[in-house]
């Protein structure tokens, strides 16, 4: 049986294993096809119908549940969604098993929320350090905002400030005003 | 580039282990798309290629310690599997020449019909495929009966000649 504990291993796995099957094409399908409109539809009817709140609302379940430690800070205010990921509990059981069978795990995250909040009327600004660290802002697709500098929405909860956000050697992905998964800067 | 890197967890009866006893219920659900995405995609023989892969592959540190331990690495294996999936109520029996799982409820047909999913029919054929393949890469056989909620997994040595699976004897599942 395919289990739960170590989805995130089987997971990453299968990137690999269908980038193999059918090239880079059907590893975004299937985040897009898979994830976003199958597995997590809830999450996408929700924030399609309650927007900001139902950001607030997934990802306060879901990030609690993934991550009792609270290894994670959630911060909404007027116009801007953003979370700040200090340790990530899916790369983090990666990184601690030494797994790594596709080339950035972290882009999966973006290739199924991106195309969400594309539907959704939003775009993403985000960085993912590969090791266990990221940010998100979502604010609406017609909205002049984006990259925030440090500390200017969630204060000191702004895992940029934090002393390992970017040691020798690290590399940043970047996405601005983004939906699309391979839209980044590194 | 695809790179790799495998470790297994010394100290654990499972090969990869987290800061938590048990993993989360809902990545069910990703489990499921994932079944529905190759099997519209690739069909019945590429997604049976999957879990072959899978069994073979990402399992390779655990079926190594099957083939090491045989069958008593097997119960202890699936006893901590099972300990980490929410929900499973589960009994694991190691006989003399075999180890029985006896699933008397799944955790994955369960939490899929909480949650009001259309599961893929052919989920618990999953199992067999999968434990097949992890089962022959340790020098093993696996034999699966029932499916849709309730199941019985059989492992044994190969030489021990168990009937062939019949793929019939595992029921569809349904939502």
């Amino acid at each position: 049986m395919i289990g739960c504990y170590d989805f995130c291993a089987h997971y990453e796995w299968s990137f690999g294993w269908l980038e193999r099957e059918g090239g880079h094409a059907l590893v975004r399908d299937y985040w897009n096809e898979a994830i976003n409109h199958d597995s997590q539809r809830h999450a996408r009817e929700l924030i399609e119908r309650e927007g900001f709140a139902g950001m607030v609302k997934y990802w306060g379940h879901t990030l609690n549940e993934e991550s009792p430690e609270l290894g994670f800070a959630i911060t909404h205010q007027p116009g801007v969604f953003r979370i700040d990921m200090h340790q990530c509990p899916s790369k983090g059981f990666l990184l601690r098993n030494g797994l790594e069978q596709y080339r950035d795990y972290c882009d999966h995250c973006m290739g199924w929320t991106g195309p969400m909040m594309r539907e959704a009327g939003f775009v993403i600004d985000h960085e993912h350090n590969h090791r266990g660290q990221c940010w998100w802002e979502m604010r609406r697709a017609d909205d002049r905002g984006g990259h925030a500098a440090p500390g200017s929405v969630s204060g000191q909860k702004d895992v940029r400030l934090g002393p390992d956000w970017r040691p020798p050697g690290t590399q940043l992905d970047r996405y601005i005003k983004a939906t699309d998964p391979d839209k980044k800067t590194t | 580039m695809t790179v790799r890197r495998m470790s297994s967890s010394p100290t654990s009866d499972l090969p990869y282990t987290d800061t938590k006893p048990q993993g989360s219920a809902d990545f069910y659900y990703a489990t499921n798309a994932t079944f529905r995405f190759i099997l519209g995609r690739l069909g019945t023989d590429g997604w049976r290629r999957y879990l072959e892969d899978l069994g073979r592959d990402y399992y390779a540190p655990a079926n190594a310690r099957w083939r090491q331990g045989g069958l008593p690495a097997v119960a202890r294996y699936w006893r901590a599997f099972f300990a980490a999936e929410p929900g499973a109520k589960v009994t694991v029996t190691e006989h003399a020449d075999r180890v029985e799982v006896a699933v008397v409820e799944c955790p994955a047909i369960k939490h899929l019909r909480a949650g009001g999913r259309d599961i893929v029919r052919e989920y618990c054929q999953h199992c067999y495929h999968l434990g097949q393949s992890r089962a022959a890469a340790a020098g093993l056989t696996m034999r699966l009966a029932g499916g849709n909620g309730s199941c019985c997994h059989t492992f044994a040595p190969a030489a021990a000649g168990l009937a062939p699976q019949d793929l019939k004897a595992i029921a569809d599942a349904r939502s």
